[in-house]
């Protein structure tokens, strides 16, 4: 058995796991926080997308001994009873999820994106995006919510076209 | 995934010292985005796993009198974002850029890429265009060889189990050199390339000189081709010179025939491809 210490949404957690532990597993079924989800657990899908130290990472292809002292942010960490993320609340506004299996991932993988603080274009949004499959929408109105998410939080815009293109 | 005892030392002699004690029954993890995915598939226990992530001798990208050095655990995304590659080798960015996606790219390695040594890696082509080297630790010691040496076959490097990749060098001549990259699959993320190709050359006196072409995902492994580099290699620039060598570089190449693409879209592929890699690069040259 490994054990392993990490932050997860700013609350140390300790688990003692077998070394073959990912760590979505980890977090699943040992401290129950099951909101990054197992999709396709080979890393194509983006349904378990997790912040590790503030990047995003597909947490079925990092074992659980990896993160070892890192911090962990997942979708749990977003929102209080009381109020949603900015991120959720663009989401919910522009229907952007049908199912929601992909959910988690598409927010916290927004979510890594806005952190970086760059200015964003549409183009860049998509490409950050890509990791993260949805079987039900079709992404038009995902890419929708991130940018409104971005405009909502940085107080920029996201330009029309993309001046870069061309 | 089958049991395994995992070891995680913070030095690079630990980790050499935990390969050696448990070679050959030992593989390493690095960045495990191909590797975590084959510990779920294979049928019997690796043995023991060493993961690397933390070796610091594995990190960071700099410039020393060899030239670029870039640690094997330097990270597709931390490429894309280096200064230092920006400026001597932005190529590789372009490259590193067509990996996966985001998660991928955050957690998978360089020296991964090349060490899984699978025939689309998306890394090979353009360092083997630099010319790029490769340092190899061991029990032995260490050992410097150029990158097309490395390659042996799909999956497979002349890496001892015991052994650890330290690092990629791109030799201090080369850097700045002028060189294109393109990748081809069926989408923009998360694809496997059908055709990688990287092209690099200097123009003097209106001649190509130190031209190298190399393709991906065409052959077993990365290779160079090496007629098409001759047909160029001293002549003087023109377009349809390129056009022939990018014909000639189909002919090099054994692409297979499957569900992603047939043999005759790949050869297309492959001449179009050498075609816009030789062309950017000579947009560099002449900027």
């Amino acid at each position: 058995m490994t054990d392993v210490t990490l932050t997860v949404n700013g609350e140390e957690r300790t688990a003692s796991v077998p070394p073959e532990t990912t760590l979505l597993k980890m977090l699943r079924e040992d401290l129950n926080f099951t909101g990054a989800k197992l999709g396709c657990d080979v890393g194509d899908c983006g349904a378990c997308t997790v912040l590790v130290d503030g990047i995003a990472v597909n947490a079925c292809l990092m074992l659980a001994g990896q993160a070892e002292g890192k911090k962990i942010e997942t979708i749990e960490g977003l929102s209080t009873l009381e109020e949603y993320h900015p991120i959720q609340k663009a989401f919910e506004e522009v229907a952007a999820l049908q199912c929601g299996f992909c959910g988690p991932g598409m927010i916290m993988s927004t979510k890594a994106l806005i952190d970086e603080g760059e200015d964003l274009t549409k183009q860049e949004i998509k490409d950050a995006l890509s990791g993260n499959l949805c079987r039900c929408t079709g992404y038009t109105k995902i890419i929708d919510g991130v940018i409104d998410a971005y405009e909502e939080i940085t107080g920029k815009k996201v330009p029309e076209t993309n001046p870069r293109a061309a | 995934m089958k049991p395994f005892d995992f070891v995680q030392p913070t030095t690079t002699d630990a980790a050499l010292a935990a390969l050696a004690e448990h070679s050959p029954n030992v593989r390493i993890l690095a960045g495990g985005t191909d590797y975590v995915v084959e510990l779920k598939h294979v049928p019997a226990s690796p043995g023991v796993v060493v993961d690397v992530s933390r070796l610091e001798d594995l990190k960071g990208i700099e410039l020393t009198d060899a030239g670029l050095r870039i640690g094997a655990g330097v990270t597709h995304t931390e490429i894309m974002a280096h200064p230092l590659i920006a400026e001597h080798a932005p190529a590789m960015i372009d490259a590193a850029h067509t990996v996966g996606a985001v998660q991928t790219r955050n957690l998978g390695t360089i020296g991964g890429n090349l060490v899984t040594c699978v025939p689309s890696m998306d890394s090979g082509p353009v360092l083997l265009a630099l010319d790029a080297q490769v340092t190899i630790l061991g029990p032995k010691g260490t050992r410097q060889i150029d990158l097309a040496e490395f390659f042996v076959g799909v999956r497979k490097t002349v890496l001892e189990p015991d052994e650890l990749l330290l690092d990629i060098i791109i030799p201090a001549e080369n850097l700045g050199k002028p060189a294109g990259f393109i990748k081809f699959g069926l989408r923009k993320g998360q694809a496997l390339a059908l055709v990688n190709a990287a092209s690099a050359f200097r123009i003097e006196d209106g001649k190509f000189k130190d031209v190298r072409i190399a393709l991906g995902a065409v052959a077993p492994v990365v290779f160079r081709a090496n007629k098409a580099e001759a047909k160029l290699e001293g002549q003087a620039v023109s377009p349809d010179l390129i056009d022939k060598a990018a014909k000639i570089a189909v002919g090099e190449a054994k692409p297979i025939d499957d569900f992603r693409a047939s043999k005759e879209y790949r050869n297309s592929l492959i001449e179009v491809g050498v075609r816009r890699t030789l062309q950017a690069a000579l947009d560099l040259a002449n900027r």
